[in-house]
Formats: C-alpha cells, sequence, structure tokens
C-alpha cells in the first residue's frame, strides 16, 4: 500500500501547475467567461506543443503513452485553476474511445492529430432528460446506402462549436433492453445539417445544443459495432466519471485553501474569524470531505491505471465528488460573508463550475443507482462465511 | 502508488478467516459493550484472547522481545479489518492494553517497565488487562485540568483523586493514569504525569455507573492515599500531557477497523432488504449506495493515516479526522439502519433472546453505541477543535 506520487509525477503535476497558473491565472478564466470560444486558442496551442495532449496516447500514435495516473495528475490540476478548455473532453472522452475501440485506420488517421496538432474533438451523449442512462439515447440513427442519417439532438456538448469532430451516440435499433441498439458516430462538425448553439451556462463552461437534420455519416465513421455502442458509452463514462471527479476534487482543494486562507484574514470582534469554533468546525468538515475525495479518487484512477477498474468505486468518486464540490463551495461562500455571494471574489468560480460539473459524467442519483446494482448482484463475505 | 495490500497480508486475511470460522460462533449476537458487562462474555471474550496470543495475532505489531510477531503495519491494518468485520472480541484485553497502553509504554516506558508489562498483554491473561484513568468528574474534554494528585514521597507516588467513565475498570488489573504531580506548575498542561496503578492496591474503590442501556461498562474509581512505586512512573515526570497526546493519537487511529465494521453491516442491511424485497425500493437503494460511499471515504482515509505512519511520518490531525468522520458515519448508519428494520429497533439491546433481534443486533447496538461513540476518546468536537488547529493551521478557538 502506497499513497506517494513518484518522481516522475510529481513533476507533471508541477508542469501542469506552473503551465496552467502561468498562461490562466484567474482574470484570465474570468475573461474567457466572455469569449465566444469560451477558451484560448493560443494556449490550446502551446498545450499541444508542449506535448500535454499526447499524455496516455501510444507512441505509435505520436503520444507519450503515460499512464492514466498522469492524465488524473492532469485534470486534478485543471480543476484547481478551474482552467477552462477542451482537454477534458478532447483527451479524457474521445481519444481514449478511439484508441480503445477503433479501427487500426481510425486510430492512425485521428490519434496523430490529436496528440500532436490538438484537433479538438466533442463527445454528443445527453438528449432531452440530460441523463446517462441508456434509454435515454433516441438520437435516431438509420442505415442508407453505405452509412448513416443522423436525426435528433444532443444536449450539453462541451465546446461543440469549436470541435472539429463529435462522437454522436446514437440509437440504431430500438430493443427491450435499452443497451442494445446503441452506435456511436464520428460526426464532422462542419457536416451539412448539423446545427449548433450556445447553452447558456451559469459557469460560461461552453456547453452545447447540437442538432442533427438528415446528417450523413459512412460506414468507415462508425466507431466499435453496430448496436453495440453501450460498451463504449459506459467504458468512457467510467473512465471520464474518475477524471472528472478529479477536476473537482482538485476545484474543492483550491476552494478549501481560498476559504481557509480568507478566515485566517478577515477580522471581527477583534480578532480572525478563524479563530471561532463554529467556523473552525465548518472549515474541519470540509478538510475531511477534500481528503477523502481526493483520496478515492487516487484509489479509482490507480486501479484504471493497474487494469483492474472497479465499476462501484468509480461510480463512489463520483458520486463524493458531487457532494463534497457542492458542500465545500457553499461553505466556502458562506466563510466569506456577503463578498463571497459575488462575481469579483475567486471562490464564485469554484461554486459556479461545482454545479456545471456535477452532471458531466453522471449525476448523483445515477450513480447511486449504478451503486446499488453492484451491492446488489454481489455476494457479501459473511454469506460465504456461513 | 499502490492501493492493494501485499501478498504476506492477504494471505494473514485468509488465515484470520480460518480462524474465525473455527473459533467464532458466526450467529452469536452482536450487541456493544456487553463484554464487560456479563461475566460469561468476558470469559470468552478473555478466552479468545488467549487464542489470540497464542498465534501471536493478540500484539503482532510489537517486537518479538515483548511478545509480539513484529508485523507490518498493513499486517496490522487487516487484522483490524477483519477483527472489524467478523467482530472478534478480547483483541483489546479490556479496551486500553494492546491499542494504546503497550504502544505508549514502548514509546515512553523503562526498560523494566516493558519487561514487566508488555509480556502481560501479550500473553492473553486477565493480569494483562487494563483500564484508562482520565476523565474526572470536572476533567471531560479540557483533560489538562484533571486533579487527582499523585504526590511524590520518598519511593512512592501517594494518589488521591477520582477518575470516572472508566471503561472496563471491573475487569482491569492495571490503570494507565494521569495524574498531576506538579500543582503548582504555570501552565496546567506542565504539572502531569503517566503512572502506573495496581488495581488491587489499598485504597482503590470501584463502583459501577450504568451505560444508557444499562450495561455495566463505565465505571468511577476513587482513590484514598493509594501507595504506589515510584517506578511506575512512565517517562518523564510532568512531561505526562505530551505523552498523553501520542496515547489519545492510537487511541483515535481506530478508523479502519470501523470502516470495516460498517461494511459489516452494510453488507447486512443490504442482504436483509433483499431479502424483505425492501431493496427494490429506490430510496432504500440509493440511501444504501450512500451509506456505501461513505464507509469506502472512511476506509481510504484511515489507510492514508497509516500509510503516512508507516513512513515514521507524526500524523497529528488524521486520527482526530477520522475518529471525528467515523462518528457521522456511524450515526448516519444508525439512522438508516434502524430506519430499515423498523419497529425492531425498539428491542432492549440487553435482551438476549433472538426472537426479537433483527440482524443478530448489530444496528440497534451500532444505533446506541453511535451516541456515545462520538463522546468516547474525545468528542468529536473536541476532535474538530484538534484538526482546525493542527490540520488547518487555525488559532485555538476555546
Amino acid at each position: 500500500m502506497d499513497f506517494g506520487f513518484s518522481k516522475d509525477q510529481d513533476l507533471i503535476r508541477k508542469s501542469a501547475r506552473e503551465f496552467i497558473e502561468k498562461e490562466c491565472p484567474k482574470e484570465k478564466v474570468r475573461e474567457l467567461k466572455q469569449d465566444k470560444k469560451g477558451f484560448d486558442t493560443k494556449i490550446w496551442k502551446k498545450m499541444a506543443n508542449l506535448g500535454f495532449m499526447g499524455l496516455v496516447i501510444a507512441e505509435e500514435y505520436h503520444g507519450t503513452e503515460g499512464d492514466f495516473l498522469d492524465l488524473m495528475i492532469f485534470m486534478e490540476e485543471i480543476g484547481r485553476n478551474i482552467f477552462p478548455c477542451p482537454f477534458f473532453i478532447t483527451v479524457c472522452q474521445c481519444a481514449p474511445a478511439i484508441e480503445e475501440f477503433g479501427t487500426a485506420a481510425q486510430k492512425k488517421n485521428i490519434l496523430p492529430k490529436i496528440a500532436e496538432k490538438g484537433e479538438i474533438w466533442s463527445y454528443a451523449v445527453n438528449e432531452d432528460k440530460a441523463d446517462y442512462e441508456a434509454s435515454d439515447i433516441q438520437l435516431s440513427a438509420v442505415a442508407k446506402g453505405d452509412g448513416y442519417v443522423l436525426n435528433g439532438t444532443k444536449l450539453f456538448v462541451p465546446y461543440a462549436n469549436s470541435a472539429k469532430k463529435i462522437l454522436v451516440v446514437g440509437r440504431t435499433t430500438q430493443s427491450d433492453n435499452p443497451e442494445e441498439g446503441i452506435t456511436l458516430f464520428i460526426v464532422d462538425a462542419n457536416s451539412d445539417g448539423v446545427e449548433i448553439e450556445e447553452i447558456p451556462t451559469a459557469a460560461k463552461d461552453m456547453k452545447c445544443e447540437v442538432r442533427f437534420n438528415n446528417v450523413t455519416v459512412s460506414r468507415d465513421d462508425v466507431l466499435g459495432e453496430i448496436d453495440k455502442g453501450w460498451a463504449i458509452v459506459d467504458y468512457v463514462l467510467q473512465y471520464g466519471a474518475v477524471l472528472k471527479s478529479a477536476e473537482m476534487s482538485g476545484g474543492t482543494q483550491a476552494a478549501l485553501d481560498i476559504a481557509n486562507k480568507y478566515a485566517k484574514e478577515r477580522f471581527q470582534f477583534g480578532k480572525p474569524i478563524g479563530s471561532f469554533q463554529s467556523l473552525q468546525h465548518r472549515l474541519v468538515k470540509m478538510l475531511t470531505e477534500v481528503d477523502g475525495l481526493k483520496n478515492l479518487v487516487y484509489e479509482a484512477a490507480w486501479n484504471i491505471d493497474e487494469g483492474t477498474p472497479n465499476k462501484m468505486l468509480n461510480s463512489m468518486v463520483k458520486v463524493k465528488a458531487n457532494n463534497v464540490y457542492h458542500r465545500v463551495c457553499f461553505d466556502a461562500v458562506y466563510i466569506h460573508g456577503a463578498i463571497g455571494w459575488t462575481e469579483e471574489m475567486d471562490i464564485s468560480l469554484y461554486l459556479l463550475r461545482a454545479k456545471a460539473n456535477e452532471n458531466d459524467c453522471g449525476g448523483t442519483n445515477f450513480h447511486r443507482e449504478r451503486i446499488a446494482k453492484e451491492l446488489e448482484s454481489y455476494e457479501p463475505d459473511f454469506l460465504a462465511m456461513k | 502508488m499502490d492501493f492493494k495490500y501485499d501478498e504476506k497480508a492477504e494471505a494473514l486475511r485468509k488465515q484470520i478467516r480460518e480462524f474465525v470460522k473455527e473459533n467464532l460462533p458466526q450467529d452469536k449476537e452482536r450487541g456493544m459493550f456487553s463484554e464487560e458487562h456479563d461475566d460469561d462474555e468476558w470469559a470468552f471474550s478473555m478466552n479468545m484472547s488467549k487464542k489470540l496470543s497464542e498465534i501471536g495475532w493478540l500484539t503482532m505489531s510489537w517486537p518479538k522481545a515483548y511478545g509480539g510477531m513484529d508485523a507490518s503495519v498493513w499486517e496490522r491494518c487487516i487484522l483490524g479489518e477483519e477483527a472489524g468485520y467478523w467482530g472478534i472480541p478480547g483483541l483489546g484485553m479490556g479496551v486500553s492494553g494492546t491499542a494504546w497502553v503497550g504502544p505508549s509504554m514502548m514509546l515512553f516506558g523503562t526498560e523494566e517497565q516493558k519487561k514487566k508489562y508488555l509480556p502481560l498483554i501479550a500473553s492473553g491473561d486477565p493480569d494483562g488487562v487494563w483500564c484508562t484513568g482520565y476523565s474526572e468528574p470536572d476533567a471531560g474534554s479540557d483533560m489538562a485540568s484533571l486533579q487527582t494528585r499523585a504526590e511524590r514521597v520518598g519511593d512512592e507516588y501517594i494518589i488521591n483523586g477520582q477518575k470516572v467513565w472508566t471503561s472496563a475498570a471491573h475487569r482491569s488489573r492495571w490503570c494507565w493514569m494521569a495524574c498531576r504531580t506538579d500543582p503548582d506548575a504555570k501552565r496546567k498542561h506542565d504539572g502531569l504525569s503517566v503512572i502506573i496503578v495496581d488495581m488491587k492496591s489499598e485504597g482503590v474503590t470501584i463502583r459501577p455507573i450504568p451505560n444508557i442501556i444499562g450495561a455495566h461498562y463505565f465505571n468511577e474509581i476513587f482513590f484514598k492515599d493509594v501507595r504506589v512505586p515510584a517506578e511506575n512512573l512512565v517517562g518523564k515526570e510532568n512531561n505526562g500531557w505530551n505523552q498523553l497526546m501520542q496515547a489519545l493519537a492510537f487511541e483515535r487511529g481506530i478508523a479502519l477497523g470501523a470502516s470495516s465494521r460498517g461494511m459489516r453491516l452494510l453488507d447486512e442491511l443490504v442482504q436483509y432488504t433483499k431479502e424483505t424485497g425492501d431493496f427494490k425500493r429506490s430510496e432504500i437503494r440509493q440511501k444504501l449506495a450512500d451509506l456505501a460511499v461513505d464507509i469506502r471515504a472512511l476506509r481510504i482515509l484511515a489507510l492514508e493515516a497509516a500509510w503516512k505512519a508507516s513512513k515514521g511520518e507524526m500524523v497529528i490531525y488524521e486520527p482526530s479526522r477520522d475518529k471525528a468522520y467515523n462518528d457521522e458515519v456511524m450515526e448516519k448508519m444508525g439512522i438508516i439502519g434502524t430506519e430499515i428494520i423498523g419497529a425492531y429497533a425498539q428491542v432492549d439491546p440487553m435482551c438476549v433472546s433472538k426472537k426479537w433481534k433483527r440482524i443478530l443486533g448489530m444496528i440497534e447496538g451500532n444505533y446506541w453505541g453511535a451516541a456515545g461513540m462520538a463522546i468516547a476518546a474525545g468528542t468529536t468536537d473536541t476532535m474538530r477543535n484538534i484538526i482546525a488547529q493542527f490540520g488547518l493551521g487555525l488559532p485555538r478557538g476555546y
């Protein structure tokens, strides 16, 4: 058992943190909230040049073939500074899906473009119900000639307005089992019939509605097997839930630090407010939650890294991240008093982001249900003893 | 990074399960605090201590010289997990000996003390059972204000005063006592010492305090001119506070056993609701799933603290963090669990008949226990004061 990071991992954290703090300080984060793209293409290019996009992509496809833990560290640092960019959706969602399920030709065509040039990809899964259940996937995909025709609407698609390609989860067959009949398509974002509209979100973290009107996709642009796409969706979901939780964990750590610092600097009744017990105990609960989340993320990520992903743990991590990010930000705002509830203070950026991240890769009830399913199917140790 | 136990530790887990299968009837009722109350239960528990001692597990992490087997931190963790899950009694030798008296004595005791007392604890014999005398009527959370006086007269200390809430005192041969040796010290923390008292000494009177469910677990102890040889001083005179803080960190480092105990309760609740059909109800599933997350978080925090300790780092705020968190989780588990077993939750936990029990009495036992555990070994809020100071660097708020 070892909770420590290696020297290489420490180095990745250091370089990620320094890069993000230098390139995207909080003023920049605020500025980008007003930006049409929601991120800075110059910073994005620098990231590509530094090799960040290829962090876990195989060398064969011009990546550096790092570990999942490297990616987790990077996401933690992104979250710490709420650095806005399409890194998660491109590098943590689309690229792993292509690498794991793509054909040799797809991998060869796509992955080097992401790894070297930072080609932006997005992933379109949510629909009207804005949830991750298989039954919610209803975007119609009908075979026609050599390809498929897509009709339907996807919601909360990150950075779709900047994406070159969108990985679209569609329904090819209606079936009693909603997990059957799902297929993934690689769609050029500039295709005829694709309409993209920004959804106004509180965090201004660039999520879009993407409408598909008779969009044709060739057979070569199907990812994985026809009708068997749920396995990919589930893979991307689990992988993403842990990485999104790492991002959220980084955010909670920063929010706690901000609140703790403020509590020492702000004086009332002639004393720092951090000397009052009621406020201390609030901060202590935050610390406990932050420590718990952080270490659960590490455990889940390590298991993925080792090739022993734990489905229940992955869902636990996202439940914890959702609860903790909310709790810590609410308390951090409270500790600031009225000024915490203003645009001016950094803490407000975190609270807004917490709600934005909550439903990415699955909301709380969704993941609790997944945990319940796992609990239901597993045989407890005490029964084996009887 | 590595989040699995090494092979040696996992092999130990298998051995422990074999041991449990042979020695611990699985239909045995598992309330809380019954060991100290009931003579038969106590005998069962001491018998288990002896068996554990014979294998070497009772004090496995201690050096061989003192009756241990030099086990690693991780083997100790496995034992803690398994003991929590299976409810193995007797591992504490009362509630003090193996957990903090031994480890503290190894840090601060004289060679003679170590040779005399450690093998006694490790032996699993009744003469190795300890209680802990910290709390007094006017010294609860503010432990440093304790007044029980130990006055040095020649080669002896003469002790006068009163201790309270002393768990298992009536089963103990020795008391690990915090006394005031310098009443004139400028800071009250600076006048304290740790002294070993033979409970058979003249002048020691034990009076039971029935706990909330009527069990005899707590005691008051009165000391009237109790004469103790000076060699029973542990560590330095008037350095007791520092030593006690270390002992308390040992005492609060209980979260791994607690998390696996929680895991057992969760497993039982899932199984019970699957059998009653309640697990299909969304609100039940969701609550149990939520509880599973808390228990998992408690486990990983406990392991993190163990890892830091294993590297020789001083774990200062972590045991308090884990203790406070366990208090919260235990209560939540108490609420969810008793809601699930419904009206059966009100059955007297001292009732022996299985007729009225669901899940071997574990659920209501946990519920009643949670109210007490939030106070034991330092209240939840006292833990939070410690964490604020040492984990967050905040000024003392009291």
